[in-house]
């Protein structure tokens, strides 16, 4: 299926899809690249700093997506909006905080993440399909080192451990909301272009996940979460991080590199 | 945490080369931060990772150092010493020469 095809009901679903996708992992990739320099030791340094850099070379390629189905500029899309104009989830309005908080974070984020993926891997929207099938390859990597982690704090000792189960207590509410906030996510399942609805992928997602939270004693997700999940009501954390990443690009939005 | 050693390989039917080394507190993350460190940028088709304490090592310069003179078993006993050799014989055989 080309983007020729798509009725518009659907086209403009599938467009608020790639941009909810895109912010999500652009944002996330920001706040994880705070790491750089601080993480508890040189090795994980690295590897959390590749994790980060991976998340914001899956939103290059989700907006160009978006750009080549709705016209525009990948880098505008990107770096020229206003904080409200940004549509991820509001997970990702929370700043690093403390390890522990990055790792319960982005931990949720990457399991839920998945669940989104596998029901986009068959997506009719071929040029979708393929960008996730390149995307799965890389999170494959993720969620084995996020497994890794939540183990270890889950199991290293009382004070890892509290702050681990502390973070994710504040966080499952907003966590819930990776798999929410889409509209028209029933006409994307309907066409084929997901496979199923947001709620579904939401409920898969928890199925898998809720037997290893108990397993290791931490805390189950709540019944619902209630208010809006994607914007445009936006944390202070969040605009402070936009003046961050948006700093270079509003200095010059003209320059060439 | 402990130390391991990260071997590459880095295209198919090469050699496993020293890469270098890493800090891990078990094998686990030490598989990550090896293909971090040695494996992200497909430099790499395979890693070995070793924990240092597995390593055999032998410095001993009694086993690996013989005092007297081998040089017949190198290749360079043949090639570069037995050109030296020839020169002496046929100057020898020269100097024979105007005997006569």
């Amino acid at each position: 299926m080309s983007a020729q095809v798509l009725e518009t009901p659907v086209r403009t679903a599938l467009a608020g899809l790639l941009l909810a996708m895109a912010d999500d992992e652009f944002v996330l990739g920001f706040w994880d690249s705070e790491w750089t320099g601080i993480a508890p030791v040189l090795e994980e340094d690295v590897a959390f700093a590749s994790l980060a850099q991976d998340e914001v070379g899956h939103a290059q390629a989700l907006y160009q997506l978006l750009a080549d189905l709705e016209g525009g500029d990948p880098d505008e899309l990107a770096f020229g909006r206003p904080p409200e104009g940004y549509r991820h989830a509001r997970l990702l309005d929370h700043p690093r905080t403390d390890w522990a908080f990055s790792v319960a974070r982005r931990f949720l984020y990457d399991t839920a993440d998945a669940a989104r993926l596998d029901a986009l891997a068959a997506s009719a929207y071929e040029p979708l399909a393929g960008v996730v099938a390149k995307m799965r390859r890389e999170e494959t990597y993720h969620l084995l080192h996020m497994h890794a982690w939540v183990e270890r704090l889950a199991t290293g000792g009382e004070e890892p451990r509290a702050r681990l189960a502390a973070a994710m207590e504040r966080l499952w509410p907003d966590a819930l909301c990776v798999l929410d906030g889409i509209e028209g996510d029933d006409l994307l399942a309907e066409a084929g272009v997901l496979a199923e609805p947001m709620a579904a992928v939401r409920r898969r997602w928890l199925a898998g996940l809720v037997p290893e939270l108990a397993r290791l004693g931490l805390p189950a997700p709540p019944a619902a979460q209630t208010g809006a999940c994607r914007g445009p009501g936006r944390s202070d954390d969040f605009r402070w991080l936009w003046e961050q990443f948006t700093m270079v690009r509003r200095s010059d939005p003209e320059a060439v590199w | 945490m402990q130390v391991y050693e990260v071997f590459r390989r880095e295209r198919e039917g090469g050699p496993m080369q020293h890469a270098g080394n890493l800090l891990a507190p078990d094998a686990e993350l030490a598989r990550h931060y090896a293909r971090e460190f040695y494996g992200r940028r497909q430099e790499s088709v395979r890693l070995w990772i070793v924990p240092r304490s597995a390593i055999l090592d032998l410095d001993d310069p009694d086993l690996l150092q013989p005092p007297f003179d081998r040089s017949f078993k190198k290749p360079a006993g043949y090639s570069t010493e037995i050109k030296a050799k020839l020169a002496t014989a046929r100057s020898r055989a020269d100097a024979g020469k105007g005997d006569e």
